[in-house]
């Protein structure tokens, strides 16, 4: 990455209020530089999920501007560099493994998209399903076919929301391995997570997030400093408490 | 336009895997109403005009299936992919609200392209009818088809519950076909009801359909064409409307 590439994702004056009038963002501000490994903390409605689907064009946004390496996210450009695992399962229930990753990579403009969906059948260790609809599939396996659907279209951008809730220690620690090698490949990722250790172990920087508002920014190593304190968890305890 | 191609062929997959409950159930439906009604009852009514009974509650019968196919299956699919949230892989993926739209209408389309087919073949087989006016039978089929299918990817849209998709088709759709003329000639009826009858939009779809078999329609076929037009235009600009705003499909 050079020091002119454009940010991975810009948030400017991002704004969401529902239609029941809450407001999940106000006026937030962000920029995560190319390559980066960035992790979004935060209580359940501190807006996470909400500015996830606000990059992926899932919501209308109320105000403000999302740019994605530089293009407005709702161009057809800025759109085929994202991939998303969302954080509820949200698989397509007529189609098999196979069909569930050829069909996506063709939403996403790939004209020939089987040996892709092949290469990560193999790598997400799905072999034995693919022919197999998502309904019949285990909760480990479900898991595992939402994040190869992110990365069917060789995403520049992934976004995981949550992508290790409720799954078992075994599962986390491969889905791991995936996203570092993911990221070492390059690829910008934004995580979130309710897991401390989770963004520690994976995350370069972090950000916390309530009411839809920024909290504070940095290394995990940053953060701990900047709140005086020797452990995320109590950094974490302090910028909700604050 | 890949991704438009690749949804086209999901649509249209989804209506193949479970072919025997989207076509084939359909057609068995509609033969038995030939067979039924045509058959027993053609021997009690022997002719409608100049055309034998059996021949002339075909149009009828092929529109009605076609149409209910097209609007159930429209809702259902769009209301699963909400219901599910499947429907953000496409909302999120590269294509134009126009490619959404159309992509989620091509089903519907196909579904009730493959019943009309399958009961025009069936019909020539069963009772010969004739098919006079091929290009204005075209006409009818492509205009109620677009009208139908954008009408289920509408309903399917504002749904909360499957109630609301069946809602709709038992209790507004169902009986506007019934009354519609798909059995009988409205100059047979006797006032209001003959009146009435001109203020069902099925019943124009009908008629232009039954005009490309049989040449003969209770009403001039450019005014069938006319009013079934002037609704499927705003039908599927509705539909349009809302994956251009995301309005309920996105919060």
């Amino acid at each position: 990455m050079f020091r002119d590439d454009p940010p991975a994702l810009e948030l400017r004056g991002l704004t969401k209020r529902y239609d029941d009038g809450t407001l999940a963002l106000e006026n937030f501000d962000l920029k995560i530089p190319a390559g980066a490994f960035f992790g979004l903390l935060g209580p359940n409605g501190a807006g996470k999920t909400t500015l996830i689907s606000a990059v992926c064009n899932l919501l209308r946004i109320t105000d403000g501007e999302v740019l994605v390496f530089g293009e407005p996210h709702d161009t057809l450009k800025a759109r085929s560099w994202v991939g998303l695992a969302e954080q509820d399962i949200n698989l397509d229930r007529f189609l098999t493994v196979k069909e569930t990753l050829a069909y996506h990579g063709g939403y996403f403009g790939m004209t020939d998209p089987d040996s892709r969906a092949d290469e990560l059948i193999e790598a997400f260790g799905l072999q034995a399903k693919r022919d197999v609809r998502a309904p019949k599939l285990s909760g480990g396996q479900r898991r595992r076919l939402l994040l190869a659907r992110a990365l069917m279209h060789n995403p520049r951008l992934v976004i995981l929301d949550e992508p290790t809730a409720g799954v078992d220690f075994e599962l986390r620690m491969d889905l791991w391995r995936y996203i570092r090698q993911l990221h070492a490949e390059g690829t910008t990722i934004l995580l979130t997570t309710h897991y401390l250790e989770e963004a520690e172990e994976l995350c370069e920087e972090i950000a916390l997030i309530r009411d839809g508002h920024l909290i504070a920014r940095n290394s995990a190593e940053g953060l701990r400093e900047h709140f005086g304190v020797t452990k995320l968890t109590d950094v974490y305890v302090k910028a909700m408490a604050s | 336009m890949t991704g438009l191609v690749w949804l086209c062929r999901r649509e249209t997959l989804r209506v193949s895997k479970l072919w025997t409950q989207t076509v084939l159930a359909p057609v068995v439906s509609s033969i038995l109403f030939i067979l039924v009604f045509g058959l027993s009852l053609g021997g009690r009514i022997r002719q409608v005009g100049d055309v034998d009974y059996e021949v002339f509650i075909v149009p009828g019968l092929v529109t009605m299936g076609m149409l209910q196919a097209a609007f159930a299956n429209n809702a259902s699919t769009i209301f699963q992919a909400r219901f599910d949230r499947y429907v953000n892989d496409v909302l999120s993926a590269p294509m134009r609200p126009w490619q959404m739209s159309f992509g989620f209408t091509i089903g519907g389309i196909v579904r009730s392209l493959a019943i009309g087919l399958s009961l025009i073949v069936l019909s020539l087989i069963l009772v010969d009818v004739p098919i006079t006016h091929p290009f204005e039978l075209a006409l009818a089929v492509t205009l109620g088809l677009v009208l139908f299918a954008s009408l289920g990817l509408v309903v399917g849209i504002y749904a909360e519950t499957w109630d609301h998709t069946s809602f709709i088709q038992n209790i507004v759709i169902l009986p506007l076909t019934f009354v519609g003329g798909v059995f009988y000639s409205v100059d047979v009826l006797p006032s209001p009801w003959q009146e009435l009858s001109h203020f069902n939009p099925v019943f124009y779809l009908v008629n232009a359909v039954r005009y490309g078999f049989l040449g003969e329609s209770d009403v001039s076929i450019l005014l069938s064409l006319a009013v079934t037009a002037a609704l499927a235009i705003p039908a599927y600009a509705w539909a349009q409307y809302l994956f251009t705003t995301g309005k309920r499909l996105k919060s």
